[in-house]
This record gives structure tokens, C-alpha cells and sequence, in this order.
């Protein structure tokens, strides 16, 4: 059956990609699992592969050229098979978007599958895939479709198998009713060949014969999107952690005077205002990296990284270097409580250029933060310490900080990185310079 | 290439053997006496001929009520031959199979020199040394003669020369209510013999389920075999070529006399020529140690079957054959299950159970349900045998898993696979119930069992 390609949707955030090069030509053979494109997205470069086999009869997207989600990039099908079908479907004015401002909050990045959705929620199938879905009971929406545009077609109803039905694992009867009982996906639990009982029990209690102290639980929503976009950054970019201490003197009365004048700042607001002040000077550490390109960002979004009862999440701080310390103060003190809350919206959480951690209300010394893909740099920010230093040959106690920052080394050299970190400490030293 | 020698040639050894080779060794397997072993020579096999000729002697005497009228007339050398030619065909069979699959066969018998050496004696003294990498011991087992008084007299046998004898007994006294002893009693009662059984335990049939085997001492009693249960075999005497046995229950001791006097109380291993000590593999009163791979303490020496001294059963030492074969070869997937072996006993009707038996159920504190359907209602069992019998399945409370399935009934020993493979493949009385079963057949009994334990049976009154 010819099938459409589609411009996948790889992330919440993405709403479009390019085609960087095609690995096939119009005319190849393809079979399942070979490459097929690579595709560039804002964040990320991936390498896309067949899922059908036939000829690639069609490109519809050049390489170098961008389209939105779920347009038409090329054909696969028979050699001899008629496509004329696809092809006058995909110059229909059916080019769908996505709606994702919906259901989505407090998760960063959740992957959401790519439906056949028109903008208004509605779904895109035939007439007749509709009728059969219906006198089958089917929930249509949990439907793939392979169709022009991912629009249903009768055939996807009709090979439609629910998803319990589709368990791709073999387990013994019994293995499913205790799974079911124990709230267990019986597909998660390894077994060498068919999965039984003992290999439920074994997941659930972590051995087959005693209860142990170990317990397995799949992963949140949340600590999955953590653990992929922590795993993508540490995979993709190499990164050096560059510490320099801060003497918080000046910085810490500044706080001591807002206070007396009624207004109450925390150091972490401090820091995003003097960071969004410098980072302009250091255009190499407010960008993206995408591809071989570098996007620098003529503004500042400052994510401040919050930890929520079961994970943590960033939200930003829109153009945080047009903002007073007080406007920092407040709008963060509102969307850190709509973290906690989890109120967050995606939008409360995309589009950082600069990402601070604060773990120094913990007592943490200093450590090697996780770029915040796509940004290049991260800060971290430890304990203020009271410290004996060495000063006009004597000895004199100053609260000294270590900043920790963390940078994506194909942007952002050793050179710039402690020159950013020099012209940081100078003004929070001197913060009478930020009023220059 | 890795060299196995296989010591034993019974239904453990020679599948040992060709599974090994299967798998690419050099397979060398040593044999005493004949290939087969116990169960082909003098055994599983030739008991179940001679049931055979006693049951169709049975069927024709009782083939007036089935408008089949005859005078059966019984040549018992005839039956001995035909038995004589099963087993040598089955014998020369293994034989074959051993040659196809290129394992050489020494005759001879086997003990160790060291760990990894072998000396093999054969009937006229000379000897031969056999290196080996692995070595897997399938010794096999030998009758069990208990200390009784008497007991080495010529009219007491044991269960070989039972399989032997040149004319019927008019009577025999049976010691031991376990398998061998029950089976040959069914035998020789056809052919006519009397016979009284003892056992010394207060049930015969003790790992079998108490309530078929209740309804199997009914049967016994009903066509004349007497069963003593609990009672002891204190002395026995012969007199004028008839045996006088002592037989005491309750403190009283009864006299009976008998043509010949079957001993089967059990068996034990056949382990003393092996000469572990030789090569320190660690054994319990003969009974070989082995690990859940069938390792004994050597890395380089399994044992399996009847020399192992637990469950002495021909598909066991097969089975533990195979797995044993296979991780001397390097393969660790297959661990060998004793979880759903099989157990029959080829009475009439026959009995065969797998699993947990209710009394098993029971102790182990499992929450189980019970379902029984008795063959009476069922078409098949009616025609075949009057419906005798019944069907028994316990499944687990709460998930309804199969745990155990007896079977009293004609075929109950064929029919048992179908309770061994929902055990094996952890299936639930649903599987039993939404798989068809086939009418008329016994198999359909399953089916009802299983309904009865949800309490839906259909063709009996719940």
C-alpha cells in the first residue's frame, strides 16, 4: 500500500522541521529501518527511518527545505503502484496544525503522538472509517492513520486492535490476571521468552521468593521527559565546569537595603538580574546550536530550574534583561508557585535562552550542572560560606559563593566561559557597575 | 570436540546420550546389561504388555453385555512371547537411534577411576579405560528387599521375575500398595491369580489423591483383590513348595498362603559398582547429590533419573536427561521443572495425576476450589468401561490457576497431558473451559471438571 510520509513530530515543542538531506533518492528501493532523511529541528538533529518498505517514489520536501508537522515530505509505494491519489491529496488545503496549549501542563517536553487532529480538535478521517469505528466501538482517536495528512482511512479501522489485545508479550494466563491485580503492564515485565507468575512477582517484589526491600515502579510522566532530555543533553554536547568564588559582601547588602525598604528579593533573584544583565556582553553564552548553526538570541529568557515534589521543572522568566529585580522577584515567587502547584503551561516553560540552579540553601559546595538543551550554558549556584581569605596581608572572614557553570563547549570556549564568569563576579562584587 | 560418556542405558541414559549428540559431542554410553534399561526390559514396557493381554482377556469374558460372545482361552507363553517381542523391538528401537545419532555403545559395566576417568568391565573380565570430559551418570535403580524373615525363599520375587513367570499363580501375596505391586496385581488377577496386597502405610497409592484412590480400593475390593493397608509382612515360610506368610495388623497377626510372594516395596539405587568414592562424588546411602542443574559436587559429572534416589520415574530421567545433556553442552537455558511430572498408574481404570493433590493443597495452606465430575456422566467413559471413574481438577482460589488434575477413568494416563501442559503453561480453568474438547471423549470430562469447579458444570447438577 503506498504510504505517505509526514514530517514527524518529535517533541511537544516542535512545530516544524527541515529536511537536512535525503539519504534516498526518488527511485530507491527502501525496506524497513533504513535511513531515510535526517531531520533538523530547532533543537536537535535525528536521522529518520522507514517504516514500510517499497520504492521512494516521491520527495515532496527538499533537503534545506522547512515545513510544519505532519506535512507531506515524500512517498513510499509499490514501483508499479498508482500514487496519483497521494499526490492530489497532498496539494489538498487539509495541511493540518496541531493544538498542544492544551494538556500539557507541568511536563516540559511529553511526546505527543501524531494523531490525524485538525486545529479545532477535530479528527480527519473518512466517512465510512467513521461508521465502521462506530459499529466496531472503536474510539477513533486511538486510531493512527496512514491516509494523506494522517487522515483515517477504513483500512486502519479494520486493522485497528486495541491496545490490550496487542500485547506483543507472551505471559501464561495466569501471569496477566496477577499483573492485572497488581496494576502491573504485564509488557514491561522481562522473562525469557513467555513471562509467568514468578517473573510478575519477580518485577513486582523484585524476587521470586522473598519479599525484598527493592520495589520497581514505572517512571512519572515527568521524571521520563527528565531522564530523556537530561540523557540527550549529556549524549550530545560536550561540556566543561568552570567554578569561580564570589565574595557576596556587596551583593548580600544590597539584599540587607531592599529588605529595609520593605521589599524582600532572594539571592536567586539577584543572580537572574545580574546574569541577564551580563549575558548581552556574552552573546556565545545566550544562544542555541542547531545544526552547524548558531542562533543567538537578542533577548534573555532566564529559566530557574524549581524542584517539585517528584521532579523539577524550569520555568522562565520572559526577557528577564528588560526587567527590575522587583519585577524578577515577583514574577518568579508567582511561577514558582505554580510549579509546586503544578500550573505550569508549556509556555511557562519553553523558550529559555540561560537556565540558573540555586542548590546552595542545601549547603552544596559546588557542582557540574546539565545543560538545559537547547541553551549552551547553565549556572549553578552553591552555599555562601563564610571564608578566612588572605587580604592586604592579613586575614579577613568574607561570605564567599562559588558559581558553578556548566557550557556547551562547541559554542562557548574555556576563553569566554571564565570571561563571563570574571565579568559576573565583577559585578556582583561591585554591583554599582549595573548601573552604569 | 566434547567427549560425554553416559553410564546407563535406560530411558535417562540413552536420551542423555543422543540429546548430547545432538548438540555435537562425542557421546560414548556405557551399558551393563541391555539398552532400555529397567523401564524397557523389565519395566513400564513389559508390565503394560502383559496389562494388555489381561485386559483384552478381561473384555472378551466380558464382552456378553456388548453382544460379544466368547470363550477367551489364555496361552500365557503366547503372552510372554508377545510381551518378549515388544520389548525386543522397543530395545533394538534405542539401539537404533543410538547408532543413527553416531553414540558408541560399550557393554559393560562402568566405575569411576577418577574424576574424570572410567573403567569399564565387561562380562569376561576385561577392562577398558574411558576418558571423558563430561560424564553423566544414569545408573538406574534395582528392587528394594526388605529384611523379613523368610524372604529369600524361592516362591518370593520381585518384580522382574513377576514380569517372567512361565505359568499364572493360582495366588499371590503382594508386599507393597505402591505402583509396581498394583499394576501387577490388576495384571495377574485377570489372568486369574488371587491376590492380596499389603502395604504397610495406612493408604495404598500415598502421592496419589486420597479420594480417586478411594474410589480405585472400592473397585479392587468390589472385582476380589484384597488390600490390607496397615499392616506388616512379619515373617514368611514355605511349606510344601506354597508360601506361609505372617501378616500383622493391629497387633494380630493373620496367616495367608500364597503361590508366590511379590515383594515391591520399593527400589533403591543402583550406585555400589560406580565406585563414587574414587572420584569423591558426594552421594547419601547411594543416593547421587545433584544440583538444580543435575551437577553433582564435580563440575565435570551429572546424575539423573532413578540413581538420584528421588521421583523414580522412566519421563523424569528423560527429562533430566535432556537438561542434563544440554548444560554439559554449554546451554543454560532449560533448568529441569519437576513442577508437572506426571504420574500413572496403569490399574482398571487407570489413575494418573500432575500437580497438587487436595491433601497437598491443603497443607501447604494454598487457597484452592475444587471441580469433580464423575465419568458416569460422561458418554465416552460409559461405553468404554461403564463410566467409572472420576474427574478431579484444583485450581488455585483467586486466580483460578490449574494446580492439580487426577484422573481416574479409561485413558487417564493419556488424558493426563492435557492437565500437565495447563499446569506447564500456567493456564486457569478458563483455558480448560473455552478450549473445545472433542465428542465424545473422556477429554471432554476435563472440561466439565474444570466448569464444576466454577460451579457451571453442564451435565451434572451443581
Amino acid at each position: 500500500m503506498a504510504t505517505l510520509l509526514t514530517m514527524p513530530k518529535l517533541g511537544l515543542t516542535m512545530t516544524e522541521g527541515t529536511i537536512g538531506e535525503w539519504y534516498k533518492k526518488e527511485g530507491d528501493t527502501v525496506e524497513v529501518g533504513d535511513l531515510l532523511y535526517q531531520l533538523e529541528t530547532d533543537k536537535l538533529t535525528n536521522d529518520i527511518e522507514a517504516k514500510e518498505a517499497g520504492v521512494l517514489r516521491k520527495i515532496l520536501l527538499q533537503s534545506g527545505e522547512e515545513a510544519e508537522c505532519f506535512a507531506s515530505v515524500g512517498i513510499i509505494a509499490a514501483s508499479d503502484e498508482d500514487i496519483s491519489d497521494l499526490l492530489s491529496g497532498n496539494s489538498g488545503a487539509e495541511a493540518p496544525a496541531v493544538d498542544m496549549s492544551a494538556d500539557a501542563k507541568a511536563a516540559p517536553a511529553v511526546e505527543i503522538s501524531a494523531e490525524a487532529v485538525s486545529p479545532g480538535g477535530r479528527i480527519i478521517s473518512s466517512p465510512a472509517a467513521k461508521k465502521l469505528a462506530r459499529t466496531k466501538e472503536i474510539d477513533i482517536t486511538l486510531i493512527k492513520g496512514t491516509g494523506p495528512n494522517g487522515r483515517i482511512t477504513l483500512e486502519d479501522v479494520e486493522k485497528y486492535v486495541p491496545a490490550a489485545a496487542s500485547a506483543s508479550v507472551k505471559a501464561s494466563p495466569v501471569a496477566h490476571k496477577v499483573a492485572e491485580e497488581l496494576g502491573v503492564d504485564v509488557n514491561q515485565v522481562p522473562g525469557s521468552g513467555r513471562v509467568m507468575k514468578a517473573d510478575v512477582l519477580a518485577f513486582v517484589h523484585g524476587d521470586k521468593d522473598t519479599v525484598s526491600d527493592n520495589e520497581r515502579k514505572p517512571m512519572s510522566t515527568m521524571r521520563k521527559v527528565i531522564s530523556k532530555r537530561m540523557t540527550e543533553s549529556w549524549t550530545t554536547c560536550p561540556t566543561v565546569t568552570y567554578d569561580i568564588s564570589v565574595d557576596m559582601t556587596a551583593l548580600t547588602a544590597i539584599k540587607d537595603s531592599f529588605k529595609d525598604a520593605g521589599v524582600k528579593v532572594s539571592h536567586t533573584d539577584l543572580l537572574v538580574y545580574v546574569v541577564a544583565n551580563t549575558l548581552p556582553e556574552f552573546p556565545l553564552l545566550n544562544c542555541s546550536i542547531d545544526g552547524n548553526d548558531i542562533i543567538y538570541h537578542h533577548y534573555v529568557n532566564m529559566g530557574v530550574a524549581v524542584a517539585v515534589s517528584d521532579g523539577l521543572v524550569v520555568p522562565v522568566i520572559k526577557h528577564a534583561h528588560a526587567k527590575k529585580v522587583s519585577q524578577i522577584s515577583s514574577e518568579f515567587k508567582i511561577l514558582a508557585q505554580e510549579a509546586k502547584d503544578g500550573r505550569l503551561t508549556p509556555d511557562n516553560m519553553t523558550g529559555g535562552t540561560f537556565t540558573i540552579t540555586n542548590l546552595g540553601m542545601l549547603g552544596i559546595e559546588a557542582f557540574s550542572p546539565i545543560v538545559n538543551l537547547p541553551e549552551v550554558a547553565i549556572l549553578g549556584v552553591n552555599a555562601i560560606i563564610d571564608t578566612v581569605i588572605s587580604k592586604n596581608g592579613t586575614f579577613v572572614v568574607r561570605p564567599l559563593m562559588k558559581l558553578s557553570l556548566s557550557a556547551d563547549h562547541r559554542a562557548v570556549d574555556g576563553a569566554v566561559a571564565a570571561q563571563f564568569l570574571a565579568a559576573l563576579r565583577k559585578k556582583m562584587e561591585n554591583p554599582a557597575l549595573l548601573m552604569l | 570436540m566434547t567427549k560425554i560418556a553416559v553410564i546407563g542405558g535406560g530411558p535417562g541414559g540413552y536420551v542423555a546420550a543422543i540429546r548430547a549428540a545432538q548438540l555435537g559431542a562425542e557421546v560414548t554410553l556405557i551399558e551393563k546389561s541391555r539398552l532400555g534399561g529397567t523401564c524397557l526390559n523389565v519395566g513400564c514396557i513389559p508390565t503394560k504388555a502383559l496389562l494388555s493381554s489381561a485386559h483384552l482377556y478381561e473384555s472378551v469374558k466380558e464382552g456378553k453385555a456388548q453382544g460379544v460372545i466368547a470363550e477367551p482361552f489364555l496361552d500365557f507363553s503366547q503372552i510372554q512371547k508377545n510381551k518378549a517381542s515388544v520389548v525386543s523391538r522397543l530395545v533394538s528401537g534405542v539401539g537404533g537411534l543410538l547408532k543413527a545419532n553416531h553414540v558408541r555403545v560399550i557393554q559393560g559395566t562402568a566405575s569411576f577411576e577418577d574424576q574424570s576417568n572410567l573403567v569399564v568391565t565387561d562380562v569376561n573380565g576385561e577392562q577398558q579405560t574411558l576418558s571423558s570430559d563430561k560424564i553423566i551418570i544414569a545408573s538406574g535403580s534395582i528392587p528394594v528387599i526388605p529384611p523379613i524373615p523368610g524372604v529369600n525363599i524361592p516362591q518370593c520375587i520381585d518384580s522382574t521375575q513377576a514380569l517372567s513367570l512361565e505359568s499364572v499363580p493360582s495366588s499371590m501375596l503382594i508386599i507393597g500398595g505402591g505402583v509396581i505391586g498394583l499394576e501387577l496385581a490388576t495384571a495377574y488377577h485377570s489372568f486369574g491369580t488371587k491376590i492380596t496386597v499389603v502395604e504397610m502405610t495406612p493408604e495404598i497409592l500415598p502421592m496419589m489423591d486420597a479420594e480417586l484412590v478411594q474410589m480405585l480400593r472400592k473397585k479392587l475390593k468390589r472385582i476380589g483383590i484384597e488390600v490390607i493397608t496397615g499392616a506388616k509382612v512379619a515373617s514368611v515360610e514355605e511349606k510344601n513348595g506354597i508360601a506361609y506368610v505372617q501378616v500383622e495388623k493391629n497387633g494380630i497377626t493373620t496367616s495367608y498362603t500364597a503361590d508366590k510372594v511379590l515383594v515391591s516395596v520399593g527400589r533403591r539405587t543402583d550406585t555400589e559398582a560406580l565406585n563414587l568414592e574414587a572420584a569423591g562424588i558426594r552421594h547419601d546411602r547411594g543416593r547421587i547429590q545433584v544440583d538444580k542443574f543435575l551437577l553433582t559436587n564435580l563440575p565435570n559429572v551429572y546424575a539423573i533419573g532413578d540413581c538420584l534416589g528421588k521421583i523414580m520415574l522412566a519421563h523424569v530421567a528423560s527429562a533430566q536427561g535432556e537438561a542434563a545433556a544440554e548444560h554439559a553442552m554449554g546451554h543454560l537455558a532449560d533448568i529441569y521443572s519437576d513442577k508437572t511430572i506426571p504420574s500413572c498408574v496403569y490399574t482398571d481404570p487407570e489413575l494418573a495425576t500432575v500437580g497438587l493433590t487436595e491433601e497437598k493443597a491443603k497443607e501447604a495452606g494454598i487457597g484452592y476450589i475444587v471441580g469433580r465430575f464423575p465419568l458416569a456422566a460422561n458418554g465416552k467413559a460409559l461405553i468404554m468401561n461403564g463410566g467409572e471413574g472420576a474427574i478431579k481438577i484444583i485450581a488455585d482460589a483467586k486466580y483460578h490457576e490449574v494446580l492439580g488434575v487426577h484422573i481416574l477413568g479409561p485413558r487417564a494416563t493419556d488424558l493426563i497431558t492435557e492437565g500437565a501442559l495447563a499446569i506447564r503453561l500456567e493456564a486457569t480453568l478458563e483455558e480448560l473451559i473455552t478450549t473445545i474438547h472433542a465428542h465424545p471423549t473422556i477429554g471432554e470430562a476435563v472440561r466439565e471438571a474444570a466448569l464444576a469447579a466454577e460451579g457451571r458444570a453442564i451435565h451434572i447438577p451443581n
